[in-house]
């Protein structure tokens, strides 16, 4: 056995391990949303059942933090994305005094730590008598996840070629129809992963949520919630239902880039 | 024992209410002499409209539950018209607290009409203080006179005019016998080297302090700094020893049934429900002494004290209060529950960590209410449990 | 980098303006609400009030020096070992990845989607003193028996590790993909020596992304406190547990901002000189 091929083998022995590793919590998730607990508990196998994926609703109040959850979501990622992209199309395109300081200022967001940022968020409502709940939940969403889709964005503009948007031009379009026909569809690549990751952080996120919900209950304060006392097993049934369809939804991506990759 | 009060008919409430209620004013008399429905709601004297939606916001598991439905809670939809919006979203009294604070310092509503808080922590006493809390209508709560006596007239709520207690409870030690002999004093909690490691404390200032002070052999109904100090050091001498595991909320049931605890402090109620199911998990009071707590109803600002209270006499009905009792497995509160109890379910009425006999609620201490607010000794004990 | 409107235009500013504006409100403001109420006094029984209390910031770093000192603690070897970790996977995928790259990074990115809080009760579950796991690690004597994994400072880093490892892993790929592999086959003739190659040409041109996972993984970690409070113990608090029960249970609002503001200013002097250290430009781009 030559070196090259140990070498070789270790790697991919290594990362197929990382990937195990990385897998197992949510294997241990998946099997015990199926499981049919004897009492309040979730922790042994007893027996197998369809139930906590039919009745996934049976817990009172899961519903309504998922709809919320999702609501947040959706919203916070549309706004945060558009929002983002304008910066980053400023902040690639063109040369401005205060670029250095808008730059850092964007990248601030992310190396705050969560809990610096819901404490300052709830300062910041406290102070103006603003009611907790839903409009709260939003505007934190919105602003940590501005920060996320600028750094997206930007990735796809720096790498962008420009030929093609001056070759547009040379052939008569304005700055506008330029923009709308050959900039915007190449970039929206980027747009769409930055409305995904937005969403996918949004929904996930429990810390800064958990300082300004007030009264609103999120997913994952759900969790939190219910993890006090016992989890129920349809909690495991949302967690695995947003990984599929996350999971689903990005293989789609995947096929489709793969597909549009041997077209072109 | 009094005898169960009738159920109460709307009418007969507004009746009432327009004539024992400080208010003669014109659409009172009317409504009074109607008979018939309710005054609009012009001046805050008149008489007073069920709302729609009533919002309780409560512990987990603490109600009677059937599938997916609270059965008492259908009940009360069913006589009054009134959804009951029902959250457990009480976890811990401090955090709570912490959430409603800002609306109520505010002068806001937190979109509650009852919440139920413990009051061996500060702040049942704190909320009537700040007047953070509406009165209850008494007037609707004939049922009041099924309280138990002791739990009449509490130092922080002399004459019940804010509170009712939902459940009370002891707190003791939990154990899981499949794993270990019978835990019966904290020193064996606190030190049994068989237990190193497994063991859980609560995070709840008074329960922890009640049972090591009365391990001490201090009292803890009278706190001093020395006796204070002496508990804190206790308890810190275990935790640094790794004696104790973690300082749990609700949470130390799931880690007492899976086994990651072998003994933890415990509340009564939670080993009773659990044993159902867990047949290995035993309770007891310390050798030394428990303690035991009121969990109590209360109407914070905003909230409607009209149809809170009218619901709050519902559930001191002993028929009904025996129906939550039959599953939440606490101590009752309720006159005439254990009754109806010993015809319906005679293992529960007989369970004495439901209907406590004297012996026990004797052996139980209660914390001095001066230590609660005592800023020094929250602040000691939070960064014991959370530094 | 094709051409930049270098002329005067107003276009910039008013591309920014909303996104800007909204992080200046939301973000800048707050921050300086929670300076403003770290020099506040009080308690909720009798309210607060802004008198300069510098004490505040004193007592957070002489009460806590401990919890501060133990986050970055296990921050830091959380960052460390996701790096040794993911490297070779990244690198793995990177350069063997072939048509199957955005599946692998797929699979690194999927976990993410399962919520944070879930994830970490599994673990929960998978480490029960009576579970599988550590049953076969007592057999083989990595744990002591009647030993435990859960409920001690092991445990919280490994949450913390497994929680930001794809934080970690996608900058180092993303960096390492866009390496040209010819530059790196021609090294590999030069130095005659794979192992000398990575380490002159492939791991600098890899920097960029060492150091964005570096950050993203640190700075989240530091300020962590559910892993430690699911899987850890009473000694093995982060300063994430005190300002969270500064703020959700005593209500001692100044107090903790004081500690926010601290740990986020240690966090800006760690990235200012990590910066430095690296050049700023791989750092914002």
């Amino acid at each position: 056995m030559s070196l090259a091929f140990v070498r070789r083998h270790v790697l991919t022995v290594w990362s197929l391990l990382f990937f195990g590793y990385l897998l197992l919590p949510i294997a241990v998730v998946a099997a015990f949303s199926f499981n049919h607990p004897k009492g309040r508990f979730n922790y042994t196998w007893e027996s197998f059942t369809w139930s906590n994926w039919t009745h996934w609703n049976a817990i009172p109040g899961i519903q309504s933090a998922v709809v919320l959850s999702l609501e947040i979501a959706v919203i916070a990622s549309i706004l945060a994305t558009a929002l983002g992209t304008l910066m980053a199309l400023a902040l690639v395109r063109y040369g401005f005094r205060g670029r250095g300081t808008t730059n850092f200022i964007v990248f601030l967001p992310l190396s705050t730590p969560e809990i610096v940022l819901g404490a300052s968020l709830l300062t910041l409502f406290l102070n103006f008598n603003t009611p907790l709940g839903f409009w709260t939940i939003l505007i934190a969403h919105v602003m940590f996840c501005v920060s996320f889709a600028v750094v997206t964005v930007k990735a796809r503009l720096v790498g962008f070629d420009r030929h093609l948007e001056e070759a547009a031009m040379d052939l008569g379009a304005n700055e506008w129809v330029t923009f709308r026909k050959v900039t915007l569809p190449l970039i929206a690549p980027a747009i769409l992963a930055a409305l995904l990751l937005c969403f996918a952080i949004s929904v996930d996120d429990f810390v800064v949520t958990y300082f300004v919900a007030g009264p609103r209950v999120t997913f994952p304060i759900f969790v939190w919630g219910a993890a006090r006392v016992a989890t129920p097993p349809q909690i495991n049934v949302i967690g695995i239902a947003f990984f599929v369809i996350a999971v689903t939804a990005m293989l789609g991506n995947v096929f489709f880039q793969n597909r549009r990759a041997v077209r072109a | 024992m009094s005898d169960s009060p009738e159920r109460i008919s709307r009418s007969v409430f507004l009746r009432r209410a327009a004539v024992s209620g400080s208010v003669l004013s014109v659409p009172g008399l009317l409504a009074a002499c109607g008979g018939g429905g309710p005054a609009p709601g012009g001046s805050s004297t008149t008489v007073a409209q069920l709302a729609k939606t009533l919002h309780f916001s409560n512990w987990t598991l603490y109600i009677d539950k059937k599938g997916n439905r609270h059965p008492s809670l259908d009940q009360f939809q069913a006589r009054y018209g009134v959804t009951v919006d029902y959250t457990e979203d009480i976890n811990d009294n401090a955090s709570f607290f912490s959430k409603i604070e800002p609306d109520l310092s505010r002068g806001q509503s937190t979109g509650r009409d009852i919440i139920v808080m413990t009051d061996n922590s500060r702040y049942p006493s704190l909320l009537v203080q700040k007047g953070w809390v509406e009165k209850l209508d008494k007037s609707v709560i004939p049922n009041i006179s099924n309280l138990i006596p002791q739990q009449r007239h509490p130092s922080w709520d002399p004459n019940r005019d804010y509170s009712l207690p939902w459940q009370s409870g002891f707190t003791g030690i939990g154990w899981n016998a499949n794993l270990t002999e019978p835990v019966t004093s904290m020193g064996e909690l606190l030190g049994s080297k068989k237990l190193r490691g497994k063991v859980g404390l609560l995070t709840e200032f008074s329960d922890t302090l009640c049972l090591v002070m009365a391990y001490n052999g201090d009292d803890p109904s009278h706190i001093t700094d020395k006796t204070f100090n002496r508990a804190i050091t206790t308890i810190e001498k275990a935790v640094h020893s790794g004696q104790i595991r973690q300082f749990y909320g609700n949470d130390y049931a799931s880690a007492l049934a899976n086994g990651d605890l072998t003994a933890t402090m415990a509340w009564s109620g939670d080993i009773v429900q659990l044993h159902a199911d867990n047949s290995h998990l035993q309770w007891q009071q310390p050798d030394t002494g428990g303690d035991i707590w009121t969990d109590n109803m209360l109407i914070p600002n905003g909230g409607n004290a009209y149809t809170a209270s009218v619901f709050m006499n519902f559930v001191y009905e002993p028929k009904i209060a025996a129906e939550i009792e039959d599953y939440v497995n606490y101590v009752c509160p309720v006159l005439g529950a254990k009754a109806i109890l010993l015809k319906k379910d005679p293992a529960i009425a007989k369970n004495t960590l439901i209907f406590p006999t004297t012996a026990m609620l004797d052996a139980a201490h209660t914390i001095d209410p001066e230590a609660l607010n005592n800023e020094k000794y929250q602040t000691t004990w939070q960064n014991l449990i959370s530094a | 980098m094709g051409f930049l409107h270098q002329r005067r235009t107003l276009a910039p500013y008013l591309l920014l303006a909303p996104g800007m504006l909204w992080l200046a409100i939301f973000f800048l403001v707050p921050l300086g609400f929670l300076v403003y109420q770290s020099l506040q006094s009080g308690n909720i029984d009798f309210g607060y009030a802004f008198t300069w209390a510098w004490g505040n910031y004193w007592d957070a770093i002489k009460g806590y020096r401990g919890e501060f000192e133990r986050s970055f603690e296990y921050a830091g070897l959380a960052t460390v070992i996701a790096l040794a970790v993911s490297y070779p996977v990244a690198y793995w995928i990177a350069f063997r990845g072939g048509r199957w790259k955005n599946l692998l990074l797929l699979f690194i990115v999927a976990p993410f989607f399962v919520t944070y809080l879930i994830r970490t009760l599994a673990w929960e579950t998978i480490l029960s003193d009576h579970g599988l796991v550590v049953r076969l690690l007592t057999d083989i004597h990595l744990v002591p028996s009647g030993g435990r994994v859960l409920a001690t400072g092991t445990a919280v880093v490994a949450g913390i590790t497994y929680n930001f490892l794809p934080f970690m892993a996608l900058p180092l790929y993303v960096s390492l993909e866009q390496i040209d592999h010819s530059l790196v086959e021609a090294a590999e003739d030069l130095y005659a020596n794979k192992w000398i190659a990575f380490l002159r040409v492939t791991f600098p041109l890899s920097l960029p992304g060492v150091v964005a996972g570096t950050l993203l993984t640190f700075i989240p970690a530091a300020g962590d406190f559910i892993n430690a409070q699911l899987l850890g113990s009473p000694t093995t608090h982060m300063i994430g547990n005190v300002i969270n029960s500064k703020f959700n249970e005593l209500i001692d609002y100044p107090a903790a901002a004081a500690m926010s503001f601290i740990l986020m200013a240690i966090i800006l002097a760690m990235i200012l000189v990590y910066a430095r250290a690296v050049g700023t430009e791989k750092l914002t781009g």
